[in-house]
Order: C-alpha cells, then structure tokens, then sequence
C-alpha cells in the first residue's frame, strides 16, 4: 500500500485520463499551419490525418478547404482536389491563394465510385500534401453507399505520410476516421452600399471545431476577393 | 605520339574512321576528313614510330586512300601537320616548333581554334607571316597585348599544346525489335515480352546516363495491319516498371485489333530529371509514381478530366484548360513561405456545370424568385445587375447580366439572364 501511494504520489508516472491523448502524438511531421484557423486549430491541422469540413450550402465550407490548398500549395506542396460533381471553380480557387501550377483536379462528374477510386490511387501514390475529397451536392443514398471500411482504408493510407484528407461534405462521412471535423454554419451575408446597389462583401460563418480538445464556437469573416 | 590521317578527296573521308579504327579504338574525328588517334599502344604491337607509318600507308594504300599521315607528340601538332604537309611527316618529340615552323599563319586559323578570325588582320598588320614569327615572340608580350587567345595561338604555333583526345562516343541504338515464334492474343504474355525488351532498353538507357521522353511502340499484326502509338512521358524516366505500367495502362484502353506477330519499341533519349531535393522542402510525388497514377486514374475518368487547370488569358467566364501537372527541375525560388492572403478567409464560388437553366421571376427589373433544379426559394437581397460580354468575333462570344441573390433558402447564388435568349441559368453558389 505504501508503494501504491507514493506511485500514485509521483506526477511523472501517473497521468489524468484528460492528458492521455499527448501519450500517443507521435508527431512525425510538422503539422500544417492553416493562418485563417488559428483561432480553431491553434496546433493546425494534423498530418496524416482525416479532416473534414462539414456545412450546407454557403456556409463557406469551400472557401475553408480551399484556403487549407492555398496554405498547403503556397509551401511548396502538391495538393489534389477529387471533385465529385465538377464544381471547382479555378479562377475563384486562384483567387484564393490555390497555386493552380501545383494542384491536381479529378473530375468525376457525379460517379461516387471513380471518386473514391482516384482518392484511393492517390493517397497510395505519397507524396501529396493535401488531397481534398469533395463530396458537396451529393446525394445522401450516393453517400450512404460507399463502404465504411473506406474510410479506414483511407486512413491507414495517410497515416504515419505527411499527407492529410480533407473531406468536404454536408455532413461528417468518415465519421470515427477523422480526427478534426469543423462543422461550419452561416450567420449572415455582409454587403456594402444602399438598395438597390448593393454590393457582396463577405460571409460571417459559425465554426465549431469537434474532437477537438477544447470545443468552443468561433466566428469567422469571409471576404470577397474584390 | 598521335597519329594524324588527313584526306581532302571526299571518296576517302566515309572510309578514314574505318582505316584508324583498325589501329585504335579511341578515334577523335577533327572534322570530316581528319582523324587522330594515339600510337603509343602500338610501339609494342608493331614497332617503331617508322614501322607504325609504313603499317598505316599499307592500309591505305590497300583501300587506295589519297591522304597524308602526320606523327606528333601531341593531336593539335599532329593534325596541323597532317593538314598542310602533303605525304607523310614524323616529328620527332621536342622538334614540333621546327617542322610547324614554315606553316602561314592561316593554317592555325583553319585549326578548330576557340579564338576569333579577326586577330589574323591584327597579326598580318603586325608583320607576323609564319608560324614561327609568332612562336617567337615573348609571351608576356603577346599576353598584354592579345590576352589569352593571343597566347593560346603562340603555344599552337609552338606545337606545344598537350590535351587528351576528345573521343566521340559511339551512338548507342534505342530500338529493338521482337518477332513472335506464334502470334499473340493475349495482354499477359505480350506484357512479359515488353517488360524483357523494355528491360534491355532501361539498362542501355542507363549505361549512357540517359532517360526515356517517350516510347514508340509498333505492333505488327495479323493480315499485314500495323499499330502503333508513342507514350511521352511529363518528366523522363529510366525505370522499365513504370515504363510498362504505362504500356499497360495505354494496351489495356486501346487494344491492337488483332494478334501481334512482332513488335517494335523506340526509345527517345534525353537527359535524365536530376533534382537536389532538400530536408526542409515539403515532398512531392515521385514522378514515375505520379505519372502512373495520373494515368490509372485518366483511364477511369477520362483523359481530358485528370490534369492540372490552367487559367486561360481571357475574361469569359470559367475560361481554363487542363494541362499535365508542370515538372520543375529546380527549386522554385518564388515559393512564398505564406499564403497569398495569410490569415484572410476568401468567399469563393462552386459552379453548376452546366448552368442549371432556372426560371426567375423579375420585379421591378430585380430577380424575385429563383426555380432551378436544386434551387428554390424568394431571393431575400440580390445585387446586380452587371452585364459582361467578351469574344464577339468568336464561337465563344458571351453575353450576359449577372446577379448574387440570396434566397431565403440561406444560400447565396450566382445568376445570369443570357442577354440574347434572354433565359435565366443558375451559375454557382458562394460556398
């Protein structure tokens, strides 16, 4: 019993069950600074991990995803992005920051399956530091499909690989594979001048970073590129 | 000692390479009509530098050469001798300056000399007629006066340039032909037998430090048909596995139409990608691994739907091409450590591909009620209208009014009335 005691005495060896997550960040690469979510992910965001970016239409899950490739891409990085229904827009990409000369784009054109398949060839292909899965529009009876034993295919691919999956979809698809999943939900549209001259001048979104050690909301402004 | 055979006949140039390679296998080939090769291995195999002469002459003469033989203890002496003394001339080490010495100054000009023409006027008007009158001449002097191409003239003029021999490399044959004992049907077997000659090609590839551009196969089929394609690669590779992953790839997609009896592959070769990766640069895909993939994954989706965009220098809307992603062989120096807008979120845009045709209802020339597949709803505010047209002169002419409307679905939408058809279509969506 005294022994018990002053194990239990000794702060070294004994750990709360809080701090017991620090026990397996074996942090092998450095993690990616993503500047416009310091606020959310002060570490940024882990590599060889599942992330996902979840929202409905115009909560600006887009604009963070494509912000994370701008990042990713300003660093040198190669990054791809698998559309699923060919809704990149390049030119807003561009505008972005997204470095076009180091990216990768797989149209897909509405078939689940092609998309899955190149995520697949390019997560095992390495070398890749962001590859975006986008999954946005898709229809729930599409998604459903697509086997759970992907996602753990998916992350035992990037695990232990600089690489990070970015999942972009309206609600979480990896589910117990991701290990951050920012949930994004639009406040309010910010415009300028008087109606009927009206001019678009940003997004305020409501962020909310789960798995996460500390869960709190935060705001974010998305600004025009005008 | 080098030897030098020169010939001014042009029946007895094709043959002068042939008649030296028979004394030595390290051949250099001053121009079309003069060869140098070194004799000294030969002093054991035939003799003196006299019986070596005699031995050459005998060849010659049995190809019935016209040329003149010239022996020097180093190949620029050798082979200006050979140039202008006619028959054979032996020069004894250490007495080069002396039988170099009556030659014009014209003859080192004529010499594959890395100097300019122009210095011949300035020697000329210097009184300078021979090859001796410049040897002569102090070399400090000719130093500050000339610099380094005035002294590099004198030393020839002394025969007292000493270089190895420039050996031309023999031309190696990126070609190789398989004829087949049966004709063959099937991918697997054929797939061996690619993977065998690829692999022979990839070892010569590499014994000459090259890489493969592209690979141009040839099938020879049944009925006296032919296939044949060429696979050009984004970044040269020297490994056969990639190679014939590709070649598979490309077979499995465009099959010949029917058995192959022989086949020819082709090799372009080029110099090999070497990059200088660093530990703090961030990795990149392996580019024989990215090819495949990008191909496996063409094969799918489609070619035109796998690449890198590429925005196109004009102001139609959605104007980009796809490209194969680009291959630097160095470092990118302008790679910024940040973003462009570091700490700035960007409102950017999903597109409907194509537009969704929508049905607007219009109060008061402002959009009040959008209908379009997926979109629904009573636009909440809309901004607009800005009017946008470019291309007139071309098939791609557009014309068009754009509004951002937010409905009350909570999404904010891009959408354009065409200013000709005067339709409605749903853009994109700010996201």
């Amino acid at each position: 019993m005294a022994n018990t005691g002053g194990a239990l005495r000794s702060a070294e060896r004994w750990k709360r069950a809080s701090e017991l997550h620090s026990l397996h960040e074996e942090q092998k690469f450095n993690p990616l600074e993503v500047s416009g979510l310091n606020t959310l992910a002060s570490n940024g965001l882990p590599r060889g991990t599942i992330a996902e970016v979840n929202g409905r239409r115009s909560s600006g899950r887009t604009s963070v995803c494509l912000h994370i490739l701008a990042e990713a891409t300003a660093r040198g990085e190669v990054c791809a992005v698998i559309d699923l229904y060919d809704s990149f827009h390049p030119v807003s990409a561009a505008a972005a920051g997204v470095r076009l000369d180091r990216l990768i784009w797989v149209r897909c054109h509405g078939n689940a399956e092609h998309a899955i398949r190149s995520a697949d060839l390019l997560l095992h292909a390495g070398g890749f530091g962001v590859v975006l899965l986008d999954l946005c529009e898709a229809n729930p009876r599409v998604l459903n499909r697509i086997p759970l034993s992907y996602w753990y295919r998916f992350r035992r691919a990037v695990e232990h690989t600089p690489a990070i999956l970015l999942l972009c979809a309206e609600i979480s698809q990896a589910r117990s594979c991701s290990s951050h999943q920012l949930q994004l939900k639009h406040n309010v549209f910010h415009w300028s001048g008087k109606s009927p001259f009206l001019l678009l001048r940003g997004l305020q979104v409501q962020a909310l970073l789960h798995k996460a050690r500390l869960i709190c909301p935060e705001s974010l402004f998305i600004r025009t590129a005008a | 000692m080098y030897a030098c055979i020169h010939s001014a006949a042009p029946l007895s140039r094709q043959s002068l390479l042939e008649l030296a390679r028979e004394f030595s296998p390290e051949v250099e080939q001053a121009d079309a009509g003069t060869v140098v090769f070194s004799i000294a291995p030969l002093r054991k195999l035939i003799g003196s530098p006299y019986q070596i002469a005699s031995e050459i002459c005998r060849f010659g003469h049995e190809r019935k050469m016209q040329a003149s033989l010239a022996f020097a203890s180093n190949p620029d002496a050798a082979i200006l001798l050979a140039r202008n003394c006619i028959g054979v001339t032996l020069v004894t080490p250490g007495e080069e300056r002396l039988k170099l010495a009556p030659l014009p100054l014209t003859a080192l000009f004529t010499h594959d000399v890395p100097v300019d023409v122009a210095l011949l006027e300035v020697l000329h008007r210097w009184g300078l007629k021979t090859c001796e009158d410049l040897a002569a001449l102090p070399e400090r002097g000719v130093a500050e006066r000339l610099g380094q191409a005035g002294v590099y003239l004198r030393t020839l003029a002394r025969g007292a340039i000493h270089r190895p021999l420039r050996v031309a490399a023999s031309v190696t044959n990126y070609e190789e032909r398989l004829e087949l004992e049966h004709p063959l049907q099937l991918l697997e077997p054929l797939l061996f037998l690619l993977g065998r000659v690829l692999s022979e090609l990839c070892g010569r590839l590499r014994s000459q430090s090259r890489a493969a551009r592209l690979v141009a196969a040839r099938f020879e089929l049944e009925e006296r048909k032919e296939y044949s394609f060429e696979l050009e690669f984004a970044v040269p590779l020297e490994e056969s596995r990639a190679m014939l992953k590709l070649l598979q790839l490309h077979l499995e997609r465009h099959p010949p139409e029917g058995p192959i009896l022989a086949f020819t592959l082709r090799m372009q070769a080029v110099e090999p990608r070497r990059v200088q990766s660093g530990i703090f640069l961030p990795p990149t895909p392996p580019a024989d691994k990215l090819q495949v993939t990008l191909e496996r994954i063409a094969g799918m989706v489609g070619k035109e739907n796998a690449g890198t965009p590429r925005l196109l220098n004009t102001h139609r809307p959605d104007a980009f091409e796809m490209t194969a992603l680009p291959v630097t062989d160095t470092v990118q120096s302008d790679m910024q450590p940040q973003a462009a807008y570091p700490g700035i979120l960007r409102l950017v845009m999903r597109l409907f591909r194509p537009a969704l045709h929508a049905r607007v209802h219009v109060v008061e020339y402002a959009p009040k009620d959008v209908l379009a597949s997926g979109v629904r709803g009573n636009v909440v505010r809309s901004a607009g209208p800005w009017k946008t047209s470019g291309e007139w002169w071309a098939a791609t002419a557009w014309s068009r009014e754009e509004w951002d409307v937010a409905l009350d679905d909570g999404a904010l939408y891009r959408i354009y009335q065409e200013s000709k058809s005067r339709e409605w279509y749903v853009y994109g969506v700010y996201d």
